[in-house]
This record gives C-alpha cells, structure tokens and sequence, in this order.
C-alpha cells in the first residue's frame, strides 16, 4: 500500500497519444489487401424492396462483391440482450433485424441497409452504391412513441399490428396509488416529451472484419464499448461461429454515450463477408449514417402525477408513458425504459406510493437504446420537473419542499440501505447535505430578491433545481437476470506480476475516453506500493483479456476497478508467502507497505521486485507454491451503487425574443470515493454538457413521413463552449458501503442531474413574471419560449 | 415541402394553356428542369439540377400530366431520384381567364422529401420553395414576352 496516487488528479497517461493525434482507431488500421464496404439505405422510413438492379454498379471498376438481403438471408439477425415480456404475461416481441433488407420485404426506418457494397477503395464503393437501382414502393409511416398505438397507426411489423413490443407496470399495486393520490391535498400533473437525440460521439462507428484461412480465424476490429460482448453476440446468435475462432479487438475508441455496446448488422456483415472473398473488408461510418443508424436516446411520452398531503408531503406518484423503440429491439432497449427507469422513481424521496405504466412501441425510425444515463435521466427529469412544478404551483419553496420530503442521512453500514418502492436499495446516502451545499454556493438568500428586481425587467431570471439519484455499477449479475437480462453483468481483470516487478493489468471494461489507463493504474500502483510507471493496463482485445462485459452505466471502476482490486489481493497473499519464506518468518509477522513486506518492528524486509523474481525463479522458494505472480479474478457487485448529486442552474431569459441564457451551473456531487479529481470533474463536465445540449439545443426531428430532418450539424444543434458558463462543481463523499474501493460511478450523473435543473429554471423565470407555463417542448429554443409567453 | 403561388400572366388563357401543355416550354420555364422527353401520352422523362442550401445533385425521374382539362388546369406529378435523394411531388395547377389579355395561374401542392435531400436541406426548405415558384413565373413572363414579341 502507498497513498501516493489515489485522489490525486495525476494528468491523464493516454492523452499524450490522443493530443499529439497518434490514437489509432479502428479506422487508422490498414491492413494488407483490405476492401471497403459501403451500404445501400433506405432513403423512405417505410418502404418495399420492389427489386434491385445490380447491373450497372457491378460494372464500375474496383466493385468487388456487391450483397443483398436475399444473399445474406439465411444469417440470423442482430439479437436482444434483454427480455421484457408484456404484463399478462405475452413474451416480448422480437422482431428479426436482419441484416439487408431482402426483396418483397420492407426497410423499417430511414437508414435501413438494403445492400453492401465491397471495393478495392471507399470511393469506388460509395460510387458503385450509387448506382445500385433500387425499386421501392414506399409506405406510410409512423415516427412518434405516441402516435403508434393509434388504432389506425401503420405498422411497423405486420405480425404485430398494435405496434407494441411490450408493456409493463412496475411499483405498488395501482389502486393503492389512485388510493393514495384521491387522499391528496393537491395533485401537480405534468404531460411532456423527453425527446430523441442523438449520441454523437465524436468517432464515427467503424468495423475491420478480418479472415484467416489457415487457422480458420476471423479478427474483428470494432469501434465498441465491449469487445467481448460483440463476440459473445456475433458468434452465438448471428454468425453461428465458434468464440475460439473470432477476436474482437477495439482499440482507441472516440467516445460511445452508449450508442457503442450494442452490436451492429454492419460489424457482422464485414466479417461475414471477409470469409466469402477471402480479404480484409473496412467499413467506416460517415456522419450522416451515424445520424440515421446510430441508436438515438430518450424518445419518452410521459403524463405524470405527484400528490402531496395538505402539509406538501408526496403521498403518491403515478406515471403513464409511451416509449420509442424504433424499429428494431437494440440490445439492452427494452431495459431502458423499464428497469433502469422505473426502479429509479423513488427519487431521493420518501414517496409511499409509486406506479409506472409502460407501453414500449415499434415506430418507423431507428432504435433507441441506452443513451449516457440509460433511464435515469428520464426518471429524473421526470421527477425533478414534478417537484418544482409543484412548489410553484403550491407557493412552496422548491428547496424546502424537497428538504422536507428527502430520505434522510444513511450510510449503509450503521444505518441499512434504504429500501424504495421499486425494487432497488439503495446502499448509502446523504441528500440534504448536497443540497444545502448547492444552496451555499447560489447564494439562494439573496437569489430570489435578485429575481423581484429582474422580473421588472427584460432580461427575467430564474432557478431550476435538481436532486438526483442513479443506479450506476451495474450491476449484480442474479438481480438482472431475475429482470430479463440475458447476460451477467460481472467484470474481469489479470494483474500479471513480470519477473522484474513490473505489472500488466488486463481489464474487461473497456476505456473510450474515460481515462482508465491514468486511473486503474492509480489504484494498481497504490495498492502495490509501486511506481505508476511500472504499471500499464491492456483493454480491448478478446484474445489477451480473460473476458470482459464492458463500460457503460457508469460501471467500469466500481466493477472492473473492484475485479483488479481482488487480483491484487491474490497477488499479495502468494506474495507474502514467498516473502515469509525468504525472511524466515510467519506470515503474519509481515506487514505490506511502501512496495515492501517488513517483519514487524524489524529492520527486515523484502521488495515487491524481489519477490516478484523469486516467484519466477523459484529457488529458494516455500514448499507447495506454484511459481509465478499471476491472478485473474472476476467481480460479481454485491448490489448497484448509488450516486446522487444537486444540479442547480441560474438563467436569463429576454422577454422580448424568448432567448435563453444559461447564467450559472452548479453541480454538487456524491459520486463515493474518487481516484482522480480531474477525470471525474471532466466526466461531470462532459455529462452537464450533455445535459443541458438536451434542455436547450438538442432534439431529433423525425418529420409526419419518418423522414430524419435534422441529419446534420448543420440542423442539429450541439451545445458548444460559448453556450455553458464556467460549471461551478463541488464533491461531497458517502462511500459505496459494498465495493472495495468505495466508489460510486462518476460517467452519468452529469448528463442525469443537469437537463430538469435547465428547464425547471426557465419555468421558473416564466413564472417570476407571470407567465404559468406547466411545460415547454424541449429544446427550449427561443422560439419556444416566447411562445410561452405569448 | 408545401409549394404554392398565384401570379397574373400578361396573356389570353389559350395562349397560357398551348404554353403549359408544351414540353418545350415547359422545359425551359420549370426551374431546375434541363429537358423533358416525351415518352408516353403526357409522360415525360424529365432531368432537374437542384441545390438545396448545402446539398446539390442531379436528378432524373418522370413527370407526369393527370387529370388534364382544357385550359381549366392539370396536376403535375412529379417523381425524381438522385444520389442526394428522392422528391415526390404533386401540385394542382389551375388557369383562370381574367379578360382577354390575362389569366391567372394558381398553383399548391406538396413535395415530398427523401434521404440527404430530406436531412440536411429542411431549414433553407421555404427559402428554396419561394425562390422555385419566383423563378417559375419569372420564366413564364419572360417566355410569354419572347413569344409576344416573335409573334410580332
């Protein structure tokens, strides 16, 4: 052990590669021979394949193979990672996703691949594409959540004409909560839309599938957040070829939000298709195709309502939803909205009451999957939006009145985890104190007189608050398999201990700009007592890593991190043994620090490097022992961990144009014990940004024919720098009772806590002058607001 | 994409109905159109260049005259496809005679959008709808006037 590193913001060890531009991506990979595909899309949201004309685009030079839905019809099509079956018991309905569109069937959403086309160079592709005649018979369309359960709705599979994939209710019993809500003194009710947008990363998905004939291997090169998951998936139910035959490598990958854990028809296409020509085959996604295939987030249709006792204590929550699945179920879909949404209604209150109903629909537009936050940003938008819609409509303060209702304080060691409405206990919090904290650094007691003043004049200012909770290291493998999830959700590491004392750390979570390389070598070198230099960490490769279930919902130190942390143990029980051994000692009367086993009260003592060499050259050496310093271990979390953080923003709003200024943004924090200050303020960073880019400028538009209509930067409209104020952050630290290093997850919380802060503050403002608005559309776009007030 | 518009042409309405019923014409005085080739009973192959804010391509596709009646009007269908994307269009057009010397053209419709067409052009969409229309009357005038005066 050392406290050299730990909490320390040591800079970041893979940006020197990332900021002199020496990252290498999957699509800075050449290799010998290689071909490039491009795809065939549907340019209709619902459309037949008539027939296809290869004829003219075979012609063009460099054309190697060109692929339709008919070639590749017998391959299995992408699967579902989790089952969510209807209420009555009905299975959830899986539409096959195959991988083109094969003739007389119908692409399903703009962006639907209907052929492949392979070449010696992408633009040979992209030309040859063009030329691929494809007779379609277009169709009516359906694009919003709501709009598809309308009896005469189109369909988006004709087997299942209600358009619903599942549905499901979750909490208390219904008429325990219309019970509770007809006690109420007074019933806050909100209709909204969380609406679609689109992750963004800034890489662009790429694929290098890859076939060796001579050992019957294939190589995939994937721009993923889970290489051992896009094998288990590819091999097992699309490909039907043995693990031991395919490694999937992914290498520096530019940012994922989510949109980069679920496998992608195009990844098992090139590799597919690398066997049948016999070459290397590339294909790199271009913006605008990330725009129409990459899995959108949110697309939530929502009526809620909060009921409060005569003295503003919540009595009950009651919820009706309608959420977009696109056309297809993407791999976690159907837990989005269920399981990492509903089982975060509870809140940070003591809500006695709580009943979601879900209808999970099909439309015409691509899939929505798990997007930075998965759920909880939707829970929390919810709640947090109902919460200060409330103190405003009761005359309450919307701090007190969440003063007043908050859980109180428990740590989860002396006090219990506390036990929610909806399934999840929670492991250790303390809600008030973030939110006082928040309140110190508003200066809320003069806040509102600053308000009294601006209200008299153009520029009117408002306060939005927001108190989250998130379920984040996901996540006990039994409970998500008692909830539909087809996986286990365990972590892998190997701390390989080299002869010289060096150490090579293998994890299965998988780093995609969260810094991983700066923070698990923190913890590695800490706990060994050794130099952050004598350590490096591999990630990425299925053939050099035991297994791995990836980094997403904010997992990757507190189940990753805590798979390393019980390798290190294994390596320094043998290591105490052999150090016992040389000393001639009992073990017990070593004690480990600093990087060396000392005999107690003695001068004596032995290096980690010394150690490491005699356990590779085992001459003198205890009896029985295996040689070698070597341990994987997997990690399977004891329960979720809970962060939890108060996201306070200030804005300005011009009562003549409706423009939005965003003033100030707090963000306290409890995301447990942290390894790197920096990285998780950067993680915080990132999430706000993210966040308020929903509130304010974000939003996809599928127009009245399931046409994308915003399929560009130039029409959708990304936060940038000169949009965000400086973030005003601050930590507070409730560790995680049931995980070694006593962390949280830091990945989400900004994006979680940050988008009902936005909006609840311009409601706000609205009202401080008068105007009542219950809700605007997001993104809050001048337009909007002045409407609001017009 | 909505498109209408209604403009008074500084001619008989025979004069206007032989103009809109002549491929030739209607070549030159459609924006955006190169040609029209007659391929069936008021069918036509027709090729367009059209640039839609960022994006530019060329397009091919039919247009087709329906429910034609003598100089009262006819609907335009229009189908084109590029490389940027599809356009399906259909747009009711109308003639009324005001006096000897001049009618007037009224016209609406819809065009519906497809692939980048459809993603990247929809906020210069009005713009580029009211420039068409102003071009088409402009052309209309102007071809009028040229035939006027080679009447002459």
């Amino acid at each position: 052990m050392s406290n050299r590193y730990i909490g320390e913001s040591i800079k970041r060890r893979e940006d020197k590669r990332f900021i002199t531009g020496k990252g290498r991506y999957t699509d800075d990979i050449v290799l010998p021979g290689m071909l490039h595909a491009h795809f065939v899309r549907s340019p209709y949201a619902h459309a037949r394949v008539v027939g296809i004309d290869l004829e003219e685009a075979k012609a063009m030079p460099g054309v190697i193979a060109i692929y339709t839905g008919d070639d590749v019809a017998a391959i299995n099509g992408v699967p579902c990672g989790w089952q969510v079956n209807f209420r009555n018991g009905e299975t959830m309905r899986e539409p096959k996703h195959p991988m083109l569109i094969p003739t007389g069937s119908t692409a399903k959403h703009v962006g639907d691949a209907v052929a492949v086309v392979i070449a010696e160079t992408k633009d040979s592709a992209i030309d040859a594409a063009e030329l691929v005649m494809v007779e379609w018979e277009e169709l009516p369309a359906v694009a919003a959540p709501a709009d598809a359960i309308l009896p005469d709705a189109p369909k988006v599979h004709e087997q299942f004409p209600d358009n619903k994939a599942f549905d499901w209710t979750f909490g208390n019993p219904i008429e325990e909560v219309d019970a509770a809500m007809e006690k109420a003194a007074h019933i806050t009710e909100l209709e909204f839309i969380n609406q679609r947008v689109v992750p963004n990363a800034m890489e662009p998905r790429a694929y290098i599938g890859s076939y060796d004939e001579t050992s019957d291997k294939y190589t995939l090169y994937t721009s993923t957040q889970n290489p051992h998951l896009i094998r288990l998936l590819m091999c097992a139910f699309v490909l039907g070829i043995p693990e031991h035959k395919v490694r999937v490598v992914g290498p520096d990958v530019g940012g994922g939000f989510g949109s980069k854990i679920y496998h992608y028809t195009e990844e098992a296409l090139v590799t597919w298709a690398s066997k049948q020509i016999g070459q290397p085959v590339k294909w790199t996604s271009d913006r605008s195709e990330a725009f129409l295939t990459d899995a959108h987030g949110r697309d939530h249709a929502t009526k809620a309502e909060m009921g409060f006792d005569a003295d503003g204590n919540i009595v009950g929550l009651r919820i009706k939803t309608v959420a977009n699945m696109g056309a297809y179920l993407s791999t976690f879909a159907p837990a989005v909205p269920t399981y990492l949404h509903g089982t975060l209604l509870q809140g940070l209150y003591t809500t006695p009451k709580i009943n979601i109903d879900m209808t999970c629909v099909f439309t015409h537009t691509v899939a929505v999957d798990a997007y930075r936050g998965a759920g909880r940003p939707e829970a929390t938008y919810l709640l947090e939006r109902l919460m200060d819609l409330a103190a405003l409509e009761m005359g309450r303060d919307p701090a007190e009145l969440r003063f007043q209702n908050f859980i109180p304080p428990f740590d989860g060691v002396e006090q219990p985890g506390y036990q929610t409405q909806v399934a999840l206990q929670y492991d250790s919090g303390n809600y008030e104190a973030v939110l006082k904290r928040g309140l110190e650094m508003l200066g809320y007691e003069n806040f509102r007189a600053e308000q009294a003043e601006a209200a008299k004049t153009n520029k009117i200012l408002g306060v939005g608050f927001s108190t989250y909770v998130e379920a984040c290291g996901i996540a006990p493998s039994a409970v998500v398999g008692a909830l539909g999830a087809r996986a286990g959700l365990f972590e892998s590491a190997q701390v390989r201990v080299q002869p010289t004392g060096k150490v090579s750390v293998f994890t299965g979570s998988h780093s995609h700009g969260q810094g991983h390389e700066t923070t698990f070598v923190q913890v590695v070198a800490d706990k060994l007592g050794i130099p952050m230099d004598d350590v490096d960490l591999v990630h990425g490769d299925s053939d050099t890593i035991a297994f791995g279930m990836g980094t997403y919902g904010s997992r990757s130190l507190a189940v990753g991190g805590s798979a390393i942390v019980k390798s290190i143990d294994k390596i320094l029980e043998k290591g105490a043994k052999i150090a016992a051994h040389k000393l001639e000692c009992a073990e017990g009367d070593l004690e480990y620090a600093e990087g060396k086993w000392t005999v107690k009260g003695t001068d004596k003592s032995i290096g980690f490097g010394d150690v490491a060499l005699t356990a590779y050259v085992p001459h003198v050496y205890p009896a029985g022992l295996e040689p070698g310093l070597d341990f994987s271990s997997f990690y399977d979390p004891a329960n979720f961990t809970y962060p939890f953080g108060c996201h306070i923003a200030v804005v300005e709003v011009d009562k003549e144009t409706g423009k939005v200024t965003l003033k100030r943004m707090i963000a306290v924090d409890d995301v447990g014990n942290v390894i790197n200050p920096m990285i998780v303020d950067g993680q915080i960073h990132g999430g706000l940004a993210q966040g308020i880019g929903q509130a304010l400028f974000e939003g996809t538009i599928y127009d009245e024919n399931g046409q994308l209509t915003n399929g560009s930067y130039m029409d959708y409209c990304m936060p940038r720098a000169d949009d965000l104020p400086m973030f005003e952050t601050d930590r507070q630290v409730t560790p995680c009772p049931h995980n070694p290093l006593g962390v949280k997850g830091a990945g989400e919380a900004g994006a979680i806590g940050s988008t009902p802060a936005v909006v609840n503050a311009v409601i706000d403002a609205l009202w401080s002058a008068g105007h009542k608005p219950k809700d605007i559309l997001m993104p809050l776009t001048s337009e909007r607001v002045w409407e609001a007030m017009n | 994409m909505q498109l209408s518009g209604t403009h008074v042409l500084n001619a008989p309405v025979g004069k206007v109905w032989t103009m809109l019923m002549d491929p030739v014409t209607l070549a030159r005085i459609v924006p955006a159109v190169s040609s029209l080739e007659l391929i069936d009973d008021n069918q036509y192959k027709a090729l367009a260049e059209i640039k839609m804010g960022p994006v530019s391509g060329s397009f091919s596709g039919n247009l087709s005259l329906l429910n034609i009646r003598e100089k009262e009007g006819y609907s335009l269908h229009v189908k084109q496809a590029s490389k940027i994307g599809n356009a399906d269009a259909l747009i009711n057009i109308a003639l009324k005679s005001l006096d000897d010397d001049q009618t007037e053209l009224t016209f609406d419709g819809d065009a519906r959008l497809s692939g980048l067409l459809a993603r990247t052009g929809q906020r210069v969409i009005s713009g580029v709808a009211n420039t068409l229309t102003k071009q088409f009357f402009a052309n209309f005038d102007e071809a009028l006037s040229n035939e006027m005066n080679s009447v002459e």
